[in-house]
């Protein structure tokens, strides 16, 4: 796969085909609910899916063990519920996941956003992380504006070098980076960058950083903030 | 039909209006022949409509393939092309209906 930028120091290709799924979800209200959505079929077919060899958390992309499925409640400071981030075998393994999971209830549970694409660099995760231990996750959606477009090969290398400063800032702050995945072939996005984190501060301080060397000269981007919940509580809106 | 629906909606950028008439006739040439190639391997297209009135973008294209990954490789090469420095897009991919309503 052609990587849509170069390697840096911080991030490095990755060859293995594997498919990012990415979700905005917001539950259905109890009146809204289609039918009876069962959020126990849902769950089953998660089961089916991880003997298939999906990966069903952030945690267990970067490096837990336990493949329980999690997600990151959002609805505290967003328009969504809940993001998560799962990860499949392949593109088509991908897309037939997510219609055995909506033929399995969810569609009759959430609305949601899906997000598609192959993984481009490698995770990247911090000495300094605290593993599970750090609650937090952060999704970064962005495309490259027009100024990208017409600016030269020099121009952006030169660019790539300058935000490669903000993302080690992050890894030495403790961020563990889900890599990065391409989402344009299926989405208006160029790419999303998933991060565990310890907390809202150190996000606050890592997006100043990345003002400072200017990384959004060149790019739009949306982002989304949560805490990690189990995602049974997630769907079933208890406690979330 | 193909398994896989792609639609690709398109918006010209302001480089693109700017170009020369004979600079922007070889930029199509080229996007056509990577679009044939996608072709060649499967793809199969079946339009392009005009939008402009109802949306973000001015047009969209209709395709269907028979993987997600050879939809994902066809965008790649327009991708690689240079087509993305002349116009803004979003896409979509699905897997076709199978005579069955979403439930």
């Amino acid at each position: 796969m052609t990587l849509l930028s170069g390697e840096t120091e911080v991030f490095q290709a990755a060859h293995d085909g594997r498919c990012a799924v990415v979700f905005l979800a917001k539950r259905h209200s109890l009146a809204e609910r289609h039918g009876t959505g069962d959020p126990s079929a849902v769950l089953a077919e998660l089961d089916r899916l991880r003997d298939k060899g999906w990966l069903l958390s952030l945690d267990r992309i970067l490096d837990a063990q336990a493949n329980e499925p999690s997600v990151y409640a959002t609805g505290f400071t967003h328009d969504v519920d809940f993001a998560g981030m799962f990860e499949a075998p392949s593109q088509s393994a991908a897309h037939a996941g997510i219609t055995a999971l909506e033929r399995a209830g969810w569609t009759r549970l959430l609305r949601t956003e899906w997000l598609t694409g192959p993984r481009e660099f490698l995770p990247v995760i911090s000495p300094a992380s605290r593993g599970t231990r750090d609650e937090w996750g952060f999704f970064a959606l962005w495309k490259w504006n027009a100024a990208w477009q017409a600016a030269s090969e020099e121009q952006r290398r030169e660019y790539d070098l300058e935000c490669d400063i903000a993302f080690a800032s992050d890894v030495r702050a403790g961020a563990a980076i889900a890599g990065r995945h391409r989402l344009d072939a299926a989405s208006e996005w160029d790419h999303i960058g998933v991060w565990r984190i310890p907390g809202a501060d150190m996000l606050d301080a890592a997006m100043r950083e990345h003002d400072r060397v200017a990384d959004f000269k060149f790019t739009t981007s949306r982002h989304y903030l949560g805490r990690r919940i189990p995602f049974e509580k997630a769907i079933t809106g208890e406690n979330a | 039909m193909n398994e896989y629906v792609w639609l690709h909606y398109l918006l010209p950028r302001t480089a693109w209006y700017e170009l020369e008439t004979a600079d922007r006739e070889r930029y199509e040439r080229e996007f056509e022949r990577l679009r044939d190639v996608s072709v060649q391997h499967g793809a199969r297209f079946s339009g392009r409509v005009h939008i402009r009135g109802q949306g973000d973008y001015s047009q969209v294209e209709i395709w269907s393939f028979p993987s997600a990954e050879a939809a994902f490789e066809h965008w790649s090469r327009l991708v690689s092309g240079g087509y993305t420095k002349w116009f803004e897009f979003a896409n979509q991919l699905g897997t076709a209906e199978q005579n069955e309503r979403n439930k």
